[in-house]
């Protein structure tokens, strides 16, 4: 199968993840790491940014459910920028912008972790 | 010619040795004081077959103890010393000047029976010179012994020569010289002294000096005049000439023995060494084939390399998740060596590519203060490669400030490469077990979902259905199901459970039985998809969620109702066109919150006559031909729209025959399941609700 890639960086107070490739079953784990990685550090303000992401399988996306109550028990979130409409379609038919905040560049998301925490 | 492998059975030439002494016994006896030429000339050719059956027999008896050669030795020094003892204590009881073998009967049969002790004794003597000459000789040099075995022989019956004319006797003492100089020749042959251990090397230089020894005393009797000598030449003179040769062999024979092993015993530890380097290797040769347990191998490479390297310790570290693991120890502790591998290989900064000799003293390793008991003074560290990467070391270590030598080296890389290869197979056993293992368990997944997923589609009048179903490799966790309500009303649902395997298939049963039971008590598709999502979510983990499509269809008035919870979007064909219906709701098992219940929505649709509905799994749009490009909704629907005036099974066989078309070269990632329902609103009353 295709590659799959995560680069973790540090916006001000937000994580940044990029993820890069497929996310699938096989390469789930790598997410899994990145964001376990991120709360052995005690940082609960990511941004999952999707720009390089090529295709998403359900194991993907139950990264993501994984590990977002342990973000928001923490005051914390994951928030989604930059998606691809193909992957953008399968979060939104599970109903994923029912339940996280997906937008369209980077800093946006960033900018709504810093207003809350202005608030 | 080999004169010493004629074809006689072992058995039969001990009964000729046996029949050949009996007949000089008897010939003896009669004529014993017969001084005729025919007398002797009949004489030493028994005497001389008498001694050739015996060496026949001798040699057999000798070549199967050969894999001690210091043991046949050490039988011929007693011989050699019973010769020695004979004749010493004989010319202390005896008076040699009056004793003649034919002074009355008792002596005849005494000296009868010495011969045949120095018969007998001659010929085992001789086959062990014979079977030491050959042993460990890489070329074959027969042609030397033979030959002078050949001057043996003449030399035997040169004797016969005398008895004609005493003044006869220049052939004798030429054939004497000329065996002389081949024994001196045959004498250099020593070979397998080399093989020797060092402490056997020791052995042998005190017994060949005793026996060199033995055998020129053995020799000056046989020129003097004694009893014994007395006995052999009156027995037989060529017997006599020949056993004084052999003496003279042995004392040659074993004074160059004890010499050259003398010259051996400094290079005896290093060749000890070497040995014992081809024994270990050939045993780790056998053992990496036949242990498939590496910690079993790590222990045999660690002791090897101690021994064989001459270190005081050694330790063999496997990189696992690039984490230091200390497999085996051998003569150092287990903390020790952990600590000290790790703080060495910190301080190697990575620089671990060959073969490394440290000395702790001079690289300051800090291993001083909490490891004085291994105060090393050197340590050898061997990487462990496997397709050039690194998975591990070898470390051999020494305290004495004695540093390794290139041999040393050399053996610690070969030890470390079979470790290498004992790993590698390690782990492609691991490897295969696993993919065994795996491979079973997906057997398991798939009966699991084969005898989940309905046996048949029901009947119907006025709805033709058709349910199809291709699992992937992996299991992928789709399920679909029929639940008839009561007369009127078709529960349908189509579900398809987040990740592969044993697990997705295990969520699927238990989604099954939520339906099935749910559906039995709740009618309303809103409701049971609430129900179903609080089950759910509190049992499953929280990475894991189930996509569904819930409908109950009314099989007298065509109304559908259904609700969505995350699954792909129903496609009604109706009237030529394609229309995709995706009324919101969340996937089962994402929020466990009234956010479910708030956002689900529930959706009717009348059905009218070749009205054809879709319901299918994210496996259809999502195969993916070689360029990676997505089947896509358009392409499926088209599919459906050009074929709506078959029937509900041809449909289905034209959508899967196109998603095999396109997907050929690229493999199946998911399971497809494909559920059409058709309506046929002719065959009943309509408008009625």
């Amino acid at each position: 199968m295709a590659d799959f890639n995560v680069n973790v960086r540090g916006v001000g107070s937000v994580s940044v993840i990029d993820v890069k490739g497929y996310l699938d079953a096989h390469t789930a784990p790598q997410l899994e790491n990145a964001f376990n990685q991120l709360i052995d550090g005690s940082k609960y303000k990511v941004v999952v940014n999707f720009n390089d992401l090529s295709y998403i399988s359900s194991a993907g996306l139950g990264v993501f459910m994984a590990y977002v109550e342990t973000m928001r028990e923490n005051k914390g979130d994951i928030k989604f920028s930059n998606m691809q409409d193909g992957v953008y379609n399968i979060f939104d038919l599970l109903g994923f912008p029912m339940l996280y905040e997906f937008y369209k560049n980077e800093n946006e998301a960033i900018e709504k972790f810093k207003e809350s925490i202005s608030k | 010619m080999n004169l010493f492998s004629p074809n006689i059975a072992k058995s039969r030439k001990l009964e000729y040795s046996i029949g050949f002494s009996i007949l000089l016994f008897i010939f003896k006896i009669l004529f014993s004081s017969s001084d005729s030429f025919l007398f002797h000339f009949a004489n030493e050719f028994i005497v001389f077959f008498t001694l050739y059956f015996w060496l026949l027999y001798l040699v057999d008896f000798v070549h199967t103890k050969l894999r001690s050669p210091l043991q046949i030795v050490l039988n011929v020094g007693i011989l050699s010393a019973l010769f020695f003892f004979f004749v010493a204590m004989s010319t202390i009881i005896f008076d040699i000047k009056t004793f003649t073998p034919h002074q009355n009967f008792i002596t005849s049969i005494f000296s009868l029976i010495i011969s045949f002790i120095c018969f007998i004794a001659a010929a085992y003597i001789f086959s062990v010179f014979r079977e030491l000459f050959f042993l460990r000789q890489k070329r074959d040099p027969k042609t030397y012994f033979n030959t002078m075995i050949v001057f043996f022989v003449f030399l035997f019956f040169s004797n016969l020569l005398i008895k004609i004319d005493q003044e006869f006797d220049y052939p004798k003492n030429a054939f004497y010289i000329v065996a002389l100089i081949l024994i001196s020749i045959n004498s250099l042959r020593v070979a397998w002294i080399a093989f020797l251990t060092k402490r056997q090397k020791i052995y042998l230089l005190i017994l060949s000096v005793v026996l060199s020894i033995l055998f020129g005393f053995n020799f000056s009797f046989s020129l003097d005049d004694n009893i014994l000598t007395k006995i052999l030449v009156d027995l037989s003179p060529g017997f006599h000439s020949v056993l004084s040769l052999m003496m003279i062999y042995g004392t040659i024979y074993f004074g160059v023995i004890f010499f050259t092993t003398l010259f051996h015993l400094p290079t005896a530890e290093a060749f000890d060494r070497k040995a014992e380097e081809v024994t270990s290797f050939r045993d780790l040769t056998k053992l990496v084939t036949q242990v498939l347990d590496f910690k079993e191998l790590a222990n045999t490479i660690t002791q090897v390399t101690t021994k064989v390297c001459n270190s005081d310790s050694a330790w063999l570290v496997v990189i696992d998740k690039e984490e230091y693991d200390l497999v085996s120890i051998n003569n150092i502790g287990y903390v020790e060596a952990d600590e000290l591998s790790k703080k060495i290989l910190e301080s190697l900064n990575d620089e671990t590519d060959s073969l490394i000799t440290l000395n702790p003293d001079i690289t300051e390793v800090p291993v001083k203060n909490d490891l004085q008991k291994f105060n090393f003074s050197w340590i050898v560290i061997a990487p462990l490669k496997i397709h050039e990467k690194q998975k591990g070391f070898l470390f051999a270590a020494r305290q004495k400030d004695f540093p390794f030598d290139d041999d040393d080296k050399k053996a610690i890389e070969a030890f470390s490469d079979y470790a290498s290869v004992a790993m590698e197979n390690a782990m492609l056993i691991e490897e295969s077990i696993e993919k065994e293992r795996l491979e079973k368990e997906l057997d398991v997944a798939r009966e699991v979902q084969y005898k989940i997923l309905p046996s048949e589609t029901p009947k119907y009048k006025n709805v033709d259905i058709s349910a199809m179903f291709i699992p992937a490799f992996e299991v992928g966790g789709d399920y679909y199901d029929f639940f008839e309500l009561d007369d009127d009303h078709l529960g349908v649902v189509m579900a398809d459970v987040s990740g592969k395997g044993i697990s997705a298939a295990f969520i699927m049963a238990e989604v099954k039985g939520v339906f099935k039971s749910l559906s039995s008590v709740i009618f309303n598709p809103n409701d049971l998809l609430v129900k179903a999502n609080a089950i759910l979510s509190e049992s499953l983990d929280s990475k894991n969620f189930v996509t569904a499509i819930y409908g109950v269809l009314n099989l007298k008035s065509g109304k559908f109702n259904f609700v969505r919870c995350g699954h792909t979007p129903l496609i009604l064909i109706s009237e030529g066109r394609a229309e995709r219906f995706t009324p919101m709701g969340l996937g089962l098992g994402l929020d466990n919150s009234e956010k479910f219940s708030d956002t689900l929505k529930q959706m009717e649709i009348q059905l009218k006559n070749n009205d054809i509905l879709t319901l299918y799994t994210d496996g259809i749009p999502e195969s993916q031909n070689a360029h990676l490009e997505d089947f896509g909704y358009e392409r499926f629907e088209n599919i459906l729209i050009e074929n709506s005036d078959l029937s509900t099974d041809e449909i289905s066989n034209k959508v899967m025959a196109n998603l095999t078309t396109f997907s050929k070269d690229n493999i199946q990632n998911d399971d497809i399941t494909l559920l059409i329902m058709k309506w046929f609103s002719n065959n009943k009353i309509v408008g009625e609700n």
